[in-house]
């Protein structure tokens, strides 16, 4: 357009000022910002994760096969599954109930049952592992008695399993707190005024509500139940074949130099939490969409 | 919006006539219920009269929601009684006792469409009693058709208006053939145009339904023009009970007259039952002989503004004029008061010019409640 304009024309044209809205950067400054962001997590995450697969492949499919199919190997995938199958249904209902409970309810010492469930955030896992020891184990409160009775709890599954079901005991309840806090209780009592039953009003109202957020937590804490090495790691007892988990199993395989089939079991870990990942970031989409029309609700 | 009103006289209404039983009377009995040291509601009695279009009104904490969630079931109380027809309500379950509740924020199932709204009422009842799925699709569509939402049945309560929203809102608490309709300020999350529109469609909306309902407002223009009778609530209790022009003309007591706005507060003193205020004398409410301390309220049509040459009243100085509306309203202040006073008067006294501002004149009341203070 101004090419077009003759020559004494356009020199009457002051050239723009370059303008920027205030909260915002230079160019150079953006591209540095993000030069920087993107390297950080290349090295730190994205390269990591690819030797981890690298290493898996080192040698070709055939090892990396052959170190999932070994008998051990597949005893602690079994067990890893399993141990996943009850700890997270036992915290899904867990966290459906502790946050019905805080979000639509009035009590005494709330605010303390809300830091409670956070509490397994804020231990380190050697010590979520290590109450357990002291509750069950053959010297702990309650141990001797359940040893004598023929009840095995620490260094065997279901040591395991309570150490699990400890460590991802907030994932459930973190996501559906904020949640139905937010929605009230509006829409429950709309429902009883109607006529429906507790459970109608669950299973048509509340549930509806908040199933994308259930959902959510639900893949947090299930990412989290088969990645668990430390509680585990203390209560396991490492015995092979029988109470090592997947990430113990890694463990073992690298501290005897089977580099190769300690990364193939990494490598199955990794790619576990990749597709968690995928599907969380899938539902976050869904999810915030749905948030948004409740919030223009 | 457009044509929204007109609360359709068609083969809707004669639908709901056709389920309608006769309208329930509610008999509350000294009705208490307090959080901790906080009395939400004390002592309350009231009678809603069969068919009643009835108003609670009050400030907000004065316990009115309270009262209309303790009707609905929704609020358990703790003293007194609430019947239905002279049976006792608060020991049935809310399912049986069968009220429509609209909620202030109207509570729509988000993840519902309007039909399937409207709708959970009637499907979540016991499989004996549950209408068949095209006996509910009639109703629903019937219902639709009385708030004049026919054609949104598809949609989510996120893609409607809030006026539809609170029609949906009344059409699914109208589904289950409520014994009463009770509503929670019922307007206050609209805009000032479409709560207009939708005040006279609900008036038609209460002829045709014949229910009993109740309301929830605080705003006193609200209550007066829609209501049959008004409650009006202070601190968890009634303060007055009646018409909206016994309310109007007989405010029993200052706080009713305070609260229904629009009027010029005077201590003045009272000597055998009569007080002087802006230089007329007016009698006491009640009490003929009192003498001592006492509140006049004047309303602002009720001051006039006399010209200087009359020297009737007291002297006033004119600080602001708002000449818009059918009377011009005009700021003035008197000596030794703090607040201004506010008269509304004729536009004809504004388009003479006689109201400068800054300008003196004479102001005296036509009319005053006086009220011994205590």
């Amino acid at each position: 357009m101004s090419a077009n304009l003759p020559a004494q024309e356009a020199a009457h044209i002051a050239p723009r000022p370059f303008f920027r809205t205030p909260v915002t950067e230079a160019p150079l400054i953006k591209f540095t910002l993000i030069a920087i962001g993107l390297a950080f997590i290349v090295a730190m995450i994205f390269l990591p994760l690819a030797a981890v697969f690298f290493e898996a492949f080192r040698r070709g499919a055939e090892p990396f096969f052959a170190a999932l199919v070994e008998p051990d190997a597949l005893s602690a995938i079994r067990l890893t599954l399993f141990v996943a199958a009850i700890s997270v249904p036992a915290n899904l209902a867990f966290g459906l109930v502790a946050s019905w409970a805080i979000a639509k309810f009035e009590f005494k010492g709330k605010s303390f049952l809300i830091t409670l469930i956070d509490l397994p955030f804020s231990v380190s896992p050697v010590i979520s592992g290590l109450v357990y020891i002291l509750l069950f184990g053959s010297y702990g409160f309650i141990g001797p008695w359940l040893i004598a009775h023929g009840y095995q709890i620490v260094f065997a599954v279901p040591g395991i399993v309570l150490a699990t079901i400890f460590v991802t005991f907030p994932f459930v309840a973190r996501q559906l707190i904020p949640l139905m806090e937010q929605q009230g209780k509006g829409d429950e009592e709309a429902a009883l005024s109607l006529g429906a039953t507790g459970l109608q009003t669950f299973f048509r109202v509340t549930l509806p509500n908040i199933k994308w957020a259930l959902l959510y937590g639900v893949l947090l804490c299930n990412a989290r139940a088969m990645g668990e090495f430390g509680a585990v790691s203390v209560v396991s007892g490492h015995i092979r074949g029988k109470t090592n988990t997947m990430p113990l199993h890694v463990e073992i395989l690298y501290n005897e130099y089977n580099f190769v089939a300690a990364f193939a079991v990494a490598s199955l870990l990794a790619f576990l939490a990749l597709v968690t990942l995928v599907l969380k970031s899938v539902l976050e989409w869904r999810y915030s969409g749905e948030l948004a029309a409740s919030s223009r609700h | 919006m457009v044509n929204l009103p007109r609360a359709a006289a068609t083969s809707a209404a004669r639908e709901i006539e056709r389920h309608r039983h006769a309208p329930v009377r509610i008999d509350i009995e000294e009705l208490g219920k307090s959080y901790g040291n906080f009395a939400a509601l004390e002592n309350v009695s009231l009678t809603v009269k069969p068919g009643e279009l009835l108003a609670l009104l009050g400030p907000s904490g004065s316990g009115k929601t309270t009262l209309l969630r303790a009707i609905a079931g929704l609020t358990a109380t703790e003293q007194g009684t609430i019947r239905f027809d002279g049976e006792d309500a608060t020991v049935l379950s809310l399912r049986d006792r069968r009220v429509g509740f609209v909620f202030q924020q109207y509570a729509l199932f988000r993840h519902m469409t309007v039909f399937d709204n409207v709708a959970f009422g009637l499907r979540v009842r016991p499989r004996e009693e549950r209408p068949r799925a095209g006996e509910i699709a009639r109703r629903v569509r019937r219902l639709l058709e009385l708030v004049q939402l026919d054609g949104l049945e598809k949609r989510f309560p996120s893609q409607i208006s809030g006026g539809q929203r609170q029609r949906v809102a009344l059409a699914r608490a109208l589904a289950i053939e409520p014994r009463v309709l009770l509503l929670d300020e019922p307007f206050g999350a609209l805009d000032a145009k479409v709560r207009k529109e939708l005040r006279s469609w609900l008036r038609e909306l209460h002829t045709e339904t014949g229910l009993t309902t109740v309301f929830v407002t605080h705003d006193q223009e609200e209550a007066l023009e829609l209501a049959d009778r008004v409650v009006i609530m202070r601190a968890g209790q009634v303060e007055q009970v009646g018409t909206p022009s016994e309310i109007y003309d007989e405010p029993a007591t200052p706080f009713v007259c305070e609260f229904l706005g629009g009027v010029a507060r005077f201590e003045v003193t009272a000597k055998d039952g009569e007080a002087d205020v802006l230089g007329s004398a007016f009698p006491l409410e009640g009490d003929s002989d009192y003498c001592g301390p006492a509140l006049a309220y004047v309303r602002a049509h009720e001051l006039e503004i006399v010209a200087r040459e009359r020297a009737e009243g007291v002297p006033a100085v004119i600080r602001a004029v708002r000449p818009f509306g059918p009377t011009v309203t005009v700021e003035l202040s008197v000596e030794g008061r703090q607040s201004r006073i506010e008269a509304e008067v004729p536009r004809e006294l504004y388009s003479s010019g006689e109201l400068g501002i800054g300008q003196g004149v004479f102001i005296r009341a036509t009319a005053a409640r006086i009220y011994a203070a205590n």
